[in-house]
């Protein structure tokens, strides 16, 4: 990354603006609704996390540069200038008070795009040097090492080498010709290895060939929680090159929540072109193999459980029927949320806030909107389909004292699959 | 000026006047946006960005369940003052024939009970913003001048209908005149989302149907 | 006696064993990796699970520990740490509480959990370690059992 500046800033957040941006700009009447759907507001009560409010300095140079009027008001000094001061200011509700959740853009009367503005504002921030430091490290580790937490080859080939002892199921880096290529998040491969078995087990029972590419098996892209549009290219570009290398049909997302925003949309508009390959989750995958019979459960659990929607999968990712049908084959106890679905509320890490030491106030405040969820609903188990997700969810409960296990969909897929050795 | 030529100059020169501007001032707002134009999305769509679109221009009249629940007076409160304006204007007899319209015209009495409630709306309105710490943190000059020139036409329409205070003449000049303001700032205040908000909930709702995601 | 030489024996062995055993099995193999966590509390709650000590708050212990252990999103990942983070959740494993293990096992899980902190080690190598902790696990079992059967 380049050197930061004021001026870069500025000019970063000029080149956001767009139509769209300046149609939301012009009919933001100042309802205050986009507040109540915002869970940094409701559960602290602070009116600056409003999201309009989040995106005030883009507004202004959206004015002052490309309005008429606002020209005008520019030139007769009645406009409050962006300098220094605003950055500094907004900082925190830009990243800290904002997961990217993205429920302020869906009940905006207007039709406002408000999450969409700030995930484009964090470009300007990124530039002037206004970012939390732990994401600035994360970034630079994505795009030197390859992995935001700095998992190197090695490491996965040590979880591999894990896989294949307790399994046996040997998994083969760069095939060429393998139909699914499967990406991996850090905190998967740091936190959760039961996932990378579980996969295994599925694909091998749905006799599929997968591979994992040893130059690309990172998922996740703190260049878009951060908003730097230049390193997040690099790091999609590593799983473009790869996936068309190997030539793949399909890459799968992980249990992550952005990960597959980044790969799934963001992706092709930061490489310029569409893709070579088919970008789908996890879920979406494992929705596929059931429907078309290729896996089979068996068994049920028995506790009473819930589903959290992580916010990137659900609401911004059109994925919310598949792990229901999922659930519904192997939990007989399943009971939903209020706002479940795609008005789900966020965990309260989304968007780079559980990377952001400075942000666990905040962060831990506004869990208390899912806390709230689930104290409604008495549940004994809690299901999750992102790794972000999981640890949020958990440390929130653990931070309230709320004895509930947290479990990943995949996993809780894998533990009810049938497992048969295919006749030949 | 005598009151009849003050009349006469409102209903004449200054209304054509006030509808150029109003006009032109809308033109220019949705030109600045439109001519910044968008990057094409490149990523696979999942569905239809037309159907997206057109779909949620509609389905944004309608409030989020969870969000109807926090704040159901100030939602209401919306849905009023946007329906009676409506009426009010278009509904009027004197307004239809002078606008040309091909309508059948609501009672005098029904308007004059909707005009009266469209006036109560817009004081609720603003208490609420004077009084709610959101609405207080990001409103700005604009929004109670936005709110002033909404609410003249209505109370000097009122007025002149009941031949309160003033002489019916002149009151009905304020009432022409008082439309003339709304209708000569609206392009510079953020009344232009009565136009914007189409383009708005468009180019969300899009991206959103190429996507298959909620919008 | 048979003595256990592959992973399905381990299993079975130990799917075989009472809740109680399977605590007292599943600490010994979190003791064999204790030392690569650097959290003191770790060892209260290993005793906990042997000696009938309070299970419950020993669980919250080990719930703490592992979340505190673990590499948060985004932060730079010490592979010799995030062992640390395993051996918390070998230790959460056997102090359970009961209505959360039913028809899982603790001790299977705990034994999983201490071989991957041991391969936490061998991630900033080449190294193969991994085959060092089963080989171990088997020996702690086998030794049990010998006990069980022959008191």
């Amino acid at each position: 990354m380049s050197k930061p500046s004021i001026k870069k800033g500025i000019d970063f957040i000029k080149a956001q603006i767009d139509a769209p941006v300046a149609s939301f700009f012009s009919s933001c009447v100042h309802c205050g609704l986009c507040a109540e759907a915002c869970l940094f507001y409701t559960e602290s009560g602070d009116p600056k996390y409003t999201p309009i409010n989040k995106v005030e300095p883009m507004r202004r140079i959206w004015e002052q540069e490309y309005t008429m009027l606002g020209k005008l008001k520019s030139a007769l000094g009645l406009t409050k200038p962006v300098d220094e001061e605003t950055f500094k200011k907004w900082e925190t509700m830009v990243y800290d008070g904002c997961s990217l959740c993205g429920r302020c853009s869906v009940v905006c009367p207007v039709g406002n795009d408000i999450s969409g503005m700030v995930r484009k504002i964090r470009e300007g921030f990124a530039a002037a040097g206004y970012a939390p430091p732990d994401l600035i490290g994360a970034t630079q580790r994505a795009v030197e090492i390859g992995s935001p937490m700095g998992v190197k080859l090695p490491a996965v080939k040590a979880q591999l080498r894990h896989l294949e002892e307790d399994t046996g199921l040997k998994v083969t880096l760069d095939e060429k010709g393998a139909e699914y290529m499967v990406l991996l998040s850090s905190m998967e491969i740091m936190n959760f290895p039961e996932y990378l078995e579980a996969i295994a087990r599925i694909m091998k029972q749905a006799g599929k060939t997968w591979t994992i590419a040893s130059t690309a098996f990172e998922a996740t892209n703190s260049g878009i929680q951060i908003g730097v549009s230049d390193l997040a290219k690099v790091i999609v570009s590593r799983i473009v090159d790869a996936a068309e290398e190997l030539g793949v049909k399909t890459v799968i997302s992980p249990e992550c929540g952005h990960a597959y925003t980044a790969v799934r949309w963001e992706g092709p508009n930061l490489i310029g072109r569409p893709y070579k390959f088919e970008v789908k989750h996890i879920l979406e995958v494992l929705d596929e193999f059931t429907k078309a019979g290729l896996i089979r459960t068996e068994g049920m659990e028995e506790s009473r459980l819930t589903y959290h929607d992580p916010c990137q999968i659900a609401r911004k990712g059109g994925i919310v029927e598949e792990p229901r049908r999922l659930l519904n084959q192997i939990a007989s106890n399943f009971v939903e949320m209020s706002d479940a679905g795609a008005m789900n509320w966020c965990c309260s890490g989304g968007g780079g806030v559980s990377a952001n030491e400075r942000a666990e106030e905040i962060k831990l405040t506004a869990f208390n909107r899912k806390k709230s969820q689930l104290d409604a609903l008495k549940v004994d188990t809690l299901v999750t389909a992102c790794a972000n997700c999981r640890l949020t969810l958990e440390e929130g409960l653990e931070h309230n004292g709320m004895d509930i296990p947290v479990v990943g969909l995949t996993e809780m897929v894998a533990e009810h699959l049938v497992e048969e050795e295919s006749v030949s | 000026m005598e009151v009849n030529e003050l009349l006469i100059w409102a209903r004449g020169p200054a209304f054509n006047m006030a509808l150029a501007i109003f006009v032109f001032g809308m033109l220019l707002r949705l030109f600045e946006i439109i001519s910044l134009g968008r990057k094409s999305d490149l990523s696979a769509a999942r569905d239809s960005g037309l159907s997206g679109g057109l779909r949620t221009i509609f389905s944004r009249s309608l409030p989020r369940k969870t969000v109807f629940a926090r704040e159901p007076l100030r939602i209401l409160n919306g849905y009023i003052l946007h329906i009676g304006l409506f009426v009010v204007i278009f509904f009027y007899r004197p307004h239809i024939e002078l606008l040309g319209l091909d309508l059948a015209g609501l009672s005098s009495s029904v308007i004059d009970a909707v005009t009266v409630i469209t006036i109560l709306s817009l004081f609720a309105a603003l208490l609420m913003r004077l009084y709610s710490p959101v609405l207080q943190h990001i409103s700005t000059v604009g929004d109670y001048l936005a709110w002033l020139i909404t609410l003249l036409p209505l109370i000097t329409g009122y007025m002149a209908y009941h031949h309160l205070m003033l002489d019916y003449t002149q009151m009905l000049a304020y009432h022409i005149l008082s439309v003339e303001l709304l209708l000569v700032l609206a392009p510079f205040t953020k009344l232009t989302h009565m136009f914007s908000f189409v383009l708005a909930r468009w180019y969300q709702g899009y991206l959103a149907g190429r996507r298959g995601v909620e919008s | 006696m048979n003595t256990i030489s592959s992973d399905m024996e381990f299993r079975q062995a130990l799917e075989a064993l009472s809740l109680e055993q399977q605590r007292y099995v599943g600490a010994r193999f979190v003791t064999n990796v204790l030392s690569l966590s650097e959290d003191a509390r770790l060892q209260q709650v290993v005793e906990a699970a042997t000696s009938e000590g309070d299970l419950e708050s020993a669980f919250k212990i080990a719930k703490r520990a592992s979340l505190e252990a673990h590499t948060r999103c985004g932060t730079e990942g010490d592979w010799n740490d995030q062992a640390g983070y395993f051996v918390a959740r070998g230790v959460e494993a056997i102090v359970e509480p009961q209505i959360r293990t039913a028809g899982k096992n603790p001790a299977w899980k705990a034994a999983m959990q201490c071989r991957m902190a041991r391969t936490c080690l061998a991630s900033e190598s080449d190294e193969d370690t991994h085959d060092l902790e089963t080989g171990a696990q088997y020996q702690l079992l086998n030794d049990y059992l010998e006990k069980v059967n022959n008191p």
